[in-house]
C-alpha cells in the first residue's frame, strides 16, 4: 500500500521505518530539511521537503494514489488541514490523525476529513487506569468515530462473572468478549470458558452498552 | 492557503460549463460534472450540520456533501448546477466532497 507521512519527527519517521518493513511504500513530508534527511530515503521510503498543509505538495508526494494519509505533525492546526485536504483534494479512502492537545479532540471527525483519530493522553490514561484499577470498566481504545472500542475489564473477587462460562454472561447483543488474558496468557474465548477471579476480559462493543457490559462483568456495588 | 474551495456564484449558461456523464465519472480525479438537484437533506454529522445534495443527469446520480452548511444560496431542487471536485466511492455511489459549484441558466 502507498502510505504518506505528513510530519516527519520522532513519530512519522518511527512509522515510515516501521511501515516500510512491514513492505508499504512510503512518502514522508516535512516542511523542516534536517528532519526530513534525518530519515535515509531507500527504496520504499521517499522523503520529500514541503510544506504538507499546501495542495501543491500533497499532489507532488502523491496522495492523489495514496491508500491512506497519515497526519501526524506535532500540532494539531496543520493535522486537520492536511486530513481535509487529503480528503477533499485527493479522496484518500483512509486518513489518520494525530491529536496533540486533547482538548481538540471533538474536531477530529467526519467534518474535518478525519477517518480514525489517535490522541496519546488518551491511550496513555486509559492504560494507566487499566493498570491501577480492579473490577472497573477501561475503555482502551476507541474506533469508527467513537461508537466503537475496545474495553477491558479485570474481574474482582466480588464479580457475578467469576466462575460463570462466556456463553451464560447477559452481555448485550452489540457487546463480544474478543480475549481473555489469564496469568500473562492469552485464552482464546470460547462459549463454555469459565472466568476466574483476576482474569482480564476484553471486550469489543459497539453503540452505547456500557451499563450492560458493567452489569453482566463488575456487577452492582 | 485555499482552505476550502472558492464558491463560484456565478451564474453560467450550460453550454459554458462542460461537465462529463455522471456514469463516467473517474474516482479520485478532480472532474466536473452537470445535473440537475433531485433531493437535499441536511445531516447531523457529529454535531454539525452538513448539506447532502443529490444530482441526475440522464446517465446516473452522484452525491455532494457540503459541511458545516444547512443551506447554499441558489442551490434548489429542480435547479441545474455544475460541480467540480474529485469524486470518492460511498456506500450508495460517488461522493464529492466540499465541491466547488456553478448555478446554470
Amino acid at each position: 500500500m502507498k502510505i504518506v507521512i505528513a510530519g516527519a519527527g520522532s513519530v512519522g519517521r518511527y512509522m515510515a521505518k516501521q511501515l516500510a518493513a512491514s513492505g508499504h511504500t512510503i512518502v514522508i513530508i516535512d516542511n523542516d530539511a534536517s528532519a526530513v534527511f534525518r530519515l535515509q530515503s531507500t527504496d520504499s521510503i521517499t522523503s520529500f521537503q514541503g510544506d504538507a498543509c499546501e495542495v501543491d505538495v500533497l499532489a507532488a508526494s502523491g496522495a492523489a494514489e495514496a491508500d491512506v494519509v497519515a497526519a501526524v505533525t506535532g500540532d494539531d492546526e496543520d493535522n486537520l488541514v492536511i486530513s481535509l485536504l487529503s480528503k477533499q483534494e485527493f479522496g484518500v479512502p483512509r486518513v489518520v490523525a494525530r491529536v496533540n492537545n486533547p482538548n481538540n479532540e471533538w474536531m477530529y471527525n467526519e467534518m474535518w476529513g478525519v477517518d480514525v483519530s489517535v490522541s496519546t493522553p488518551h491511550l496513555l490514561t486509559g492504560l494507566v487506569e487499566e493498570a491501577v484499577t480492579e473490577g472497573s470498566l477501561v475503555r482502551l481504545m476507541a474506533f469508527d468515530h467513537g461508537k466503537s472500542g475496545l474495553n477491558e475489564v479485570t474481574l474482582a473477587d466480588g464479580s457475578p462473572a467469576i466462575n460463570q462460562t462466556i456463553g451464560s454472561l447477559q452481555l448485550p447483543r452489540e457487546a463480544t468478549v474478543v480475549a481473555v488474558l489469564r496469568d500473562g496468557h492469552v485464552v482464546a474465548p470460547a462459549l463454555d470458558t469459565v472466568l476466574h477471579a483476576h482474569d482480564e476480559v476484553m471486550v469489543l462493543s459497539s453503540g452505547d452498552c456500557e451499563a450492560a457490559i458493567r452489569a453482566a462483568l463488575i456487577g452492582s456495588k | 492557503m485555499a482552505l476550502f474551495r472558492r464558491k463560484k456564484t456565478e451564474i453560467a449558461p450550460v453550454e459554458a460549463v462542460r461537465g462529463i456523464p455522471m456514469a463516467e465519472v473517474p474516482l479520485r480525479t478532480s472532474v466536473t460534472v452537470c445535473g440537475k438537484v433531485t433531493r437535499m437533506r441536511t445531516r447531523p454529522a457529529h454535531g454539525v450540520p452538513a448539506l447532502v445534495v443529490t444530482l441526475r443527469d440522464e446517465t446516473g446520480f452522484v452525491t455532494a456533501i457540503w459541511t458545516g452548511r444547512r443551506t447554499i444560496g441558489g442551490i434548489a431542487l429542480g435547479r441545474t448546477i455544475c460541480l467540480e471536485g474529485v469524486g470518492t466511492k460511498a456506500s450508495d455511489g460517488i461522493t464529492f466532497m466540499n465541491p466547488a459549484y456553478t448555478l446554470v441558466k
